[in-house]
């Protein structure tokens, strides 16, 4: 009875959805001290109505007072620990909301003290986790950097060397080289914020510096750049070193799947809709429709990986990313057999 | 002859870029004490520092700064760096340009060539024409002159430098890669049929100095020069 009581009287309120739950989590906890209560109750009527006092409204009016006494006393509890329900029945949203927590009952205390304690361990694991972290890229930093001066020494030595032994290892050379720097460039991508710098480029010039990098692995696939621009001068703002980075990734896939396929592909900028875009259109073996949505996931290399062998599904992924924080948009049409085109609009 | 002097902790690469910078003509000194870059700096004086930013005991920035306060001399950075905090510390520390591993050799060539000619002027008694020999066939490169046997043939600048590969590599093979990358105008299309023609002009050049059959095809690989005269 006493429980229906409650149940009406929740009811009878109609609190808002949302309150309701810390109140239906407070009657659930309540609901076996209920129980013990009206087995008590019936307990103490069995023995007077054994021992003779058989009196029905007598019974009745006991259980009125009984139930109003319960009842205040439960309304009481759930008054004064109304903020503790509520604080058990939601979920933190952030790390820091635990510290906000303002107990006010001895059982809230100790929770929040719980709840403070644990947090402070978790707190202390992700420090150290982090500076793990940081340890490892600080160490990636400076081992790449490292590994360049062993790759000078190298390069210099097999430009001494007989043909073909002196281009072969030379060839090497440039894929740990370019190994290196997308090694780099995926380390700094988490640091992309701190580092990077936005300023007015010519894309003239810019295509220039790309195939004059790239001009040893465009001789090598033997297949060449065609360059087109709309206009003669067009101007991008951008961060160089990364758009240099981008580009690159896309001229060498492009270079990549167009060997032994075509001996060239074009570089074209032009604008529209108000946007500059620079394309790279290959006629190369092109990416399966299958594959083209999942491209530039990161570690995706897909049926041309395959085929190809060396790739790492880091190059456009990182692209991507980069393009996205840049505010660039990057799109791909493709048709297998008949090519490949990348477009960065700025 | 200009003295360069390279201050470089790895002595495989110093080695290298002392032999690579030998071959031009230039006198060069490699540092070997590294706590005193002074001294050696001092009593070589040189022309022109090569200098890496990594180093055992003090940094490239502290020595630059150091040599700053006595010479003016041409300091050219070397280093794994690409960044462009490191490339602003270089030249706010005194430097003067700025080269990344790994590098070209003929980058390095044409920095120091360029900050030479900048430093001590074009015509400065110092600097010799270079020229590149092989049995009498003589190549001015910076006047585009083939000489032999008194007689001078003019060279287009792709022609002379094939000449100059195929003369620097000699007796061993031009690479096919090499001699397109040095031929690869940046405005123009090149593709394999460039090179070809090109060689075939050196050919009819080399024909008009008397010198037949000089340049052998080697398929695939590249061209090697045969002293044939």
């Amino acid at each position: 009875m006493p429980l229906k009581q409650c149940a009406e009287l929740a009811t009878g309120c109609m609190l808002p959805g949302k309150e309701r739950v810390e109140l239906k989590l407070f009657l659930r906890n309540y609901l076996l001290l209920v129980f013990v209560q009206a087995f008590q109750f019936c307990l103490v009527v069995l023995v007077f109505w054994l021992a003779g006092f058989r009196d029905i409204s007598l019974v009745f009016y006991s259980l009125f007072l009984f139930g109003f006494t319960f009842l205040l006393y439960t309304v009481y509890q759930y008054i004064r620990h109304r903020a503790f329900y509520k604080r058990l029945s939601q979920p933190f949203t952030t790390l820091e909301e635990v510290y906000e927590v303002k107990a006010d009952t001895p059982v809230y205390h100790a929770l929040s003290r719980l709840l403070k304690s644990s947090q402070a361990l978790y707190q202390k694991d992700i420090a150290i986790q982090s500076k793990k972290q940081e340890e490892q890229l600080v160490f990636m930093d400076l081992w790449v950097h490292q590994m360049k001066t062993p790759l000078s020494v190298i390069d210099l030595t097999a430009r001494d060397l007989d043909e073909p032994y002196s281009s072969d290892i030379r060839e090497e050379t440039e894929r740990l080289k370019n190994g290196l720097n997308t090694v780099l460039y995926m380390a700094r991508l988490r640091s992309i914020q701190q580092d990077f710098n936005v300023k007015t480029i010519d894309l003239k010039t810019f295509i220039q510096q790309v195939n004059q990098e790239n001009k040893r692995f465009f001789i090598r696939n033997r297949v060449y750049p065609k360059v087109e621009m709309e206009e003669e001068t067009i101007q991008v703002e951008t961060d160089e070193k990364w758009l240099l980075f981008m580009v690159t990734q896309l001229v060498h896939n492009a270079v990549k799947y167009s060997k032994d396929q075509s001996d060239y592909f074009y570089m074209r900028v032009y604008r529209s809709n108000q946007r500059v875009a620079l394309s790279i259109q290959d006629f190369g073996v092109g990416i399966p429709s299958s594959d083209l949505k999942r491209i530039f996931d990161a570690f995706y290399t897909g049926e041309n990986g395959r085929t190809f062998k060396e790739s790492t599904g880091v190059g456009l992924y990182v692209t991507k990313e980069v393009a996205a924080y840049l505010g660039h948009d990057i799109q791909v049409e493709s048709t297998v057999g008949q090519g490949t085109t990348f477009t960065l609009y700025f | 002859m200009q003295k360069i002097y390279i201050v470089e902790d790895d002595p495989a690469l110093a080695d290298l870029l002392e032999k690579t910078i030998q071959k031009y003509d230039y006198e060069t000194k490699t540092a070997v004490h590294f706590q005193d870059i002074m001294e050696e700096f001092e009593t070589f004086q040189p022309h022109l520092v090569l200098l890496d930013i990594n180093l055992p005991s003090f940094d490239g920035f502290y020595w630059c700064r150091q040599m700053r306060q006595m010479s003016t001399c041409p300091i050219i950075f070397i280093s794994a760096r690409v960044g462009e905090m490191d490339q602003i510390m270089a030249l706010e520390n005194g430097g003067d340009d700025f080269i990344t591993k790994p590098f070209h050799p003929e980058i390095v060539l044409a920095k120091i060539r360029s900050q030479l000619r900048r430093a001590y002027g074009e015509y400065s008694p110092q600097l010799k024409e270079r020229t590149v020999e092989e049995s009498g066939l003589v190549l001015y490169p910076e006047r585009l002159e083939l000489h032999f046997k008194e007689q001078v043939q003019i060279l287009s600048k792709n022609e002379a430098y094939i000449v100059e590969m195929l003369l620097d590599r000699y007796p061993r093979v031009a690479g096919r890669e090499d001699l397109l990358e040095t031929i690869w105008d940046e405005f123009a299309f090149v593709d394999d049929n460039t090179l070809n023609v090109n060689v075939t002009r050196v050919r009819k050049q080399l024909q008009r100095l008397g010198i037949q059959d000089a340049i052998e095809t080697v398929r695939g690989v590249g061209y090697r020069l045969h002293v044939t005269w």
